[in-house]
């Protein structure tokens, strides 16, 4: 691969890559605002700037500007080097690029830095962004200095509110166009534009239209600064209290990779945003599975249940296992949820197929929905795949079949995973049954008809892995400790097949994984890159 | 040397000169026809010996211009004529349209032959209505003659002509703005590269002259490339043939006139211009249009080691020829040859407020430094000329048009700090005393 000297080091680059570009998959900053790895060039910010050194034997391009000599009370011209935006300059084989060594690069970012703030509103205190704001953070390593610029800053309107999700501020707002060309270039629905010029300049939504497309919190997210502010988490939290865990979207089928962002003192989710994964979401989410960590703290089952009343954990394992012991294997169906991890479905696979020795394996799931081109699938369950894979040789029925079999009378007990029954119309038939025990992370139909209710921890509270549309297994990694009385799926079966006499002793979830190995044969895709 | 031409204004002071019978008995679209009958190459060749420097304010080359086309194309390619003319103090395009518009559609029927265009588009500032009128007429009556078309005198190359108003804004006449603005899109300037030449109108290779750059072709086709080149006296500066010069400002007779190059500032402010009003001093010029530096009579011609400036070194700028590397090389720069004059009357501090609320304005916003800085300049003069600056704020007017210099992606960035860097630093004094006193020593006047 050809290379480049950046600051002195090495960086190989693909041909026709942007210097700034090969320096990011090398593991190094420039600083930037406009340009995105996902999106058009626009180099208008102008953080990039660098200093392309001439080849040798050549003389650099030089400006004529002026410097203030103190001493002599005169100007005296001065001489500067062109420099190039590092965002949209083809990196060139044996090219000498100084980034952070020139100086005339430092002078030119504190200047754009200052130029940015110079009409800023500054309004950190009630900005969502602050904390992972770029102009706070490339304020202290770029410029540093006071602001020299004492008057009323240029106004322009405020919380503007451009759809059901965002609103904008046009003051806080530095032009750089990244949501302009998100939504034309990702979304392809150009609603968002540029209006006035100069300094008056401000982002504005098409006549007659509001930003709602599927990909609004996206557009929100691409804004470097607190400009747009999702309406979901305005005010809320302050970014510096959260922490990070690397999960993925379960949302859909797609399994876009995330992170969870939550707040460790009250153990609450606050947020839910893409983690780059080239090979899958690339650098987006969508506004469904952004909006997904509500199903961390919505509607959720919390304790145990027997008959509809409350019961601890360990009276609700008993009666479970007393609902199973001693039916007869024929007559009992196992349900497992494309909503829930490999390691959950495993566990409840193992117990059923494995030591209670039925073969009527069933899948259910949420219903199927829309997809789109960008990143959407149509089925809204994010390891459908997984499920598959697991049952090997025969695949699982459908929750429209169960409901037949029961109707038929072959299946009077179920023991099932998750909540949803795939099919609205069909939920009925669980009613018929003689014994229907659910481990389920949320209120919904099945948990509905059961005799007894365990309460399973969200994605958010366990680790787990999830195979996606294209195959791929992807791990999610646990965020807050598991709400309620709930425990990990697998962890429940286990406790339950301990109530049944049976030897299915995991306690950790390596053994679980350990045992598994051989079924889920998919790959784990590990994520690339750091943010954008 | 003060040499006057007719190339373009021979029509000027008849009443009926922008007719096609008017341009033709004086021998008009003679060399459109004898240009389609040479080869491309031939005709490149004849625009290149020509030396014509684009008169749009860059002053490239327009033979090495058309050379940058590609030879062969599966795409369109398209000849744009930037006729846009927003730069302040210019005025010259706007004769032509006016006055010989047929020079400007011939002048598109060679472009596109030399380019291996078929159409060519005409950039009008909207303001400008005799313009655009005179124009369409020219094409209709050029069309039905059947000048335009399938086949241009019989000829096997189709051209077409079309005129596109712009929209009002000076940042249009910036050659990719206008592409995009032509395009129907935010007339924003697009970086670069890719060139127009590779990627122009509606992605395709395309050419943007001035208007004036292509109305003197047919001149060049009509008496040869060399001899329109030795019109000038610039030859050596790769600088050829003749041009308008426009004069505005302090002088008694404002106005544009056509002479060979070689003609200098002072030809053109006393002998053309009339002088100064009121016979006052003069005291600073703008060469030509309002992104150059500015130049005091006081200033001397320097630039050692060139035997080509032998002749001139010692001598007021004002003795230089006007041309686009003689003005390059004293730190000046030739820009649209319309001269803006200021006399001793005229206040620089308030010229320079008048210009930098031009820019503030124009400013397309896209580029960090170009947007707040002009912004923050104007700002600045503001409270100069009101007395309410401190000498820090004044201070700080060259940094900020020094961070602006090279930083932004078109060159208005660089045309709005060249005012400010020329005036603070020649007319420092001016601005301390508004600083310091209100401006009481100053004349406080622009009107002359
Ligand atoms: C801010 C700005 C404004 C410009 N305005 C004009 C204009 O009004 N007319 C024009 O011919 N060129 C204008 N130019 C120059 C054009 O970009 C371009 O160089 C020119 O049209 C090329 O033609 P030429 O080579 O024949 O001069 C402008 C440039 C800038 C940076
Ligand atoms: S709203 Fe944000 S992303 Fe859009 S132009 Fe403004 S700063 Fe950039
Ligand atoms: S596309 Fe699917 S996986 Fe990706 S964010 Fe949306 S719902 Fe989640
Ligand atoms: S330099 Fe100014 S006018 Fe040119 S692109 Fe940048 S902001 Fe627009
Ligand atoms: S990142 Fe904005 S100019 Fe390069």
């Amino acid at each position: 691969m050809p290379s480049f000297k950046l600051d002195g080091q090495d960086i190989p680059f693909e041909p026709g890559e942007t210097i700034i570009a090969a320096a990011r998959r090398a593991g190094v900053d420039i600083p930037h605002y406009c340009w995105h790895p996902g999106l058009s060039v626009a180099a208008n910010c102008r953080m990039c700037l660098v200093e392309v050194l001439p080849p040798a034997g050549r003389k650099a391009m030089m400006l004529d500007v002026l410097e203030w000599d103190a001493d002599k009370q005169d100007y005296v011209p001065a001489k500067k080097p062109k420099l190039v935006p590092s965002c949209q300059q083809a990196a060139g084989e044996g090219m000498e690029v100084a980034s952070s060594s020139s100086e005339h690069v430092a002078r030119a970012r504190s200047a754009v830095q200052e130029l940015l703030l110079l009409n800023h509103p500054v309004d950190c205190p009630i900005c969502d962004q602050a904390g992972e704001c770029r102009l706070q953070d490339y304020w202290l390593e770029h410029q540093g200095t006071k602001k020299r610029m004492h008057d009323e800053i240029v106004h322009k309107p405020k919380g503007v509110v451009f759809g059901p999700t965002i609103v904008y501020d046009a003051e806080r707002c530095i032009v750089c166009t990244r949501c302009v060309r998100f939504c034309e270039e990702v979304v392809k629905d150009p609603v968002l534009e540029k209006r006035e010029r100069g300094n008056l300049s401000e982002i504005t939504l098409a006549p007659g239209r509001e930003l709602d497309h599927g990909y609004t919190l996206m557009t929100e997210h691409v804004c470097p600064v607190g400009a747009l502010t999702a309406r979901d988490f305005r005010f809320k939290a302050r970014v510096w209290f959260l922490r990070s865990a690397p999960s993925v979207c379960m949302g859909c089928a797609t399994g876009c990779n995330a992170y969870l962002d939550f707040d460790p003192r009250d153990d609450t989710v606050y947020r839910h945003r893409p983690r780059e994964n080239m090979a899958v979401n690339q650098y987006w989410m969508c506004d469904e599975g952004m909006l997904d960590y509500r199903r961390v703290h919505e509607g959720r089952l919390l304790a145990a249940r027997v008959r509809g009343k409350k019961a601890t954990l360990g009276d609700a394992l008993e009666k479970a296992a007393g609902v199973l012991s001693g039916v007869d294997p024929e007559r009992l169906g196992v349900v497992l949820s494309a909503q829930h991890s490999n390691e959950d479905n495993f566990a409840l696979l193992r117990l059923g197929r494995d030591y209670l020795g039925t073969g009527h394996i069933y899948v259910s799931g949420r219903a199927e929905g829309l997809g789109d081109p960008v990143l959407k699938h149509a089925d809204k369950n994010p390891n459908a795949a997984g499920v598959t894979a697991l049952c090997t040789s025969t695949p699982p029925k459908t929750f429209a079949e169960l409901a037949k079999d029961i109707h038929d009378g072959r299946i009077t007990h179920v023991i099932a995973l998750g909540s949803y029954s795939s099919d609205a119309t069909k939920t009925e038939a669980l009613g018929k049954l003689q014994g229907l025990v659910t481990l389920a992370t949320r209120e919904g139909p099945v948990a509905k008809h059961a005799t007894v209710v365990l309460p399973v921890s969200s994605w958010a509270e366990c680790d787990g892995t999830f195979v996606n549309a294209k195959g791929m297994a992807q791990e999610s990694e646990k965020a807050i400790t598991p709400r309620g009385d709930s425990l990990p799926g697998w962890k429940l079966v286990a406790a339950l097949a301990k109530q049944l006499g049976l030897p299915m002793a995991w306690t950790k979830l390596a053994q679980v994984r350990k045992a598994m190995a051989p079924e889920a044969g998919a790959t784990v895709a590990h994520a690339t890159g750091a943010e954008a | 040397m003060l040499q006057k031409t007719t190339f373009l204004s021979h029509s000027y002071a008849k009443p009926d000169g922008h007719t096609l019978a008017a341009y033709e008995s004086a021998g008009g679209y003679k060399n459109a026809r004898k240009a389609l009958g040479m080869s491309r190459d031939a005709v490149v060749d004849e625009v290149k010996k020509a030396k014509i420097r684009g008169r749009g304010g860059a002053g490239f080359d327009c033979g090495t211009k058309w050379t940058f086309m590609p030879k062969e194309s599966k795409k369109p390619c398209y000849l744009v004529v930037n006729a846009d003319e927003g730069e302040p103090g210019t005025f010259k395009d706007r004769t032509i349209m006016e006055r010989n518009p047929h020079s400007v559609v011939e002048g598109c029927i060679i472009g596109c032959f030399g380019i291996g265009a078929h159409a060519a588009y005409i950039y009008v500032r909207d303001e400008l209505h005799l313009s655009k009128e005179r124009l369409w007429a020219a094409i209709e009556e050029a069309r039905a003659k059947g000048y335009l078309g399938q086949k241009p005198f019989g000829l096997d190359y189709p051209v077409e002509v079309y005129v596109q108003t712009g929209a009002g804004a000076y940042i249009c006449g910036e050659e990719t703005a206008l592409l995009n603005s032509l395009e129907g899109r935010r007339g924003e300037p697009r970086y670069k590269p890719p060139f127009p030449a590779q990627v122009g109108a509606f992605g395709c290779p395309t050419t943007v002259n001035n208007l004036e750059t292509i109305a003197i072709v047919p001149t060049v086709i009509g008496m040869g490339g060399e001899a329109f080149c030795k019109l000038s006296t610039l030859a050596e500066f790769n600088d050829g043939g003749s041009r308008l010069f426009g004069v505005s400002g302090h002088v008694k007779t404002p106005g544009v006139f056509e002479c060979s190059v070689g003609l200098t500032l002072r030809e053109l402010i006393y002998d053309l211009g009339g002088g100064i009003l009121g016979d006052k001093r003069l005291l600073a010029v703008i060469p030509g249009g309002s992104s150059c530096p500015v130049m005091l009579p006081e200033e001397l011609v320097n630039v050692p080691g060139d035997p080509r400036f032998e002749p001139y070194n010692g001598k007021s700028v004002l003795d230089l020829p006007l041309g686009v590397e003689t003005f390059r090389s004293v730190g000046g720069m030739l820009g649209t040859c319309c001269a803006i004059v200021l006399s001793e009357d005229a206040d620089p501090v308030l010229a320079l407020h008048n210009l930098m609320r031009f820019y503030r304005h124009e400013s397309c916003g896209q580029c960090t430094p170009c947007r707040e800085g002009c912004g923050w300049i104007e700002r600045i003069l503001d409270k100069i000329v009101e007395g309410r600056a401190t000498l820090d704020e004044l201070d700080q007017l060259h940094r900020i048009a020094s961070d602006i210099t090279g930083n932004t992606i078109c060159a208005f960035g660089d045309g709005a700090a060249q005012p400010v860097l020329s005036f603070v630093k020649k007319f420092r004094k001016q601005f301390e005393d508004y600083v310091l006193t209100g401006g009481k020593s100053q004349t406080k006047k622009l009107v002359a």
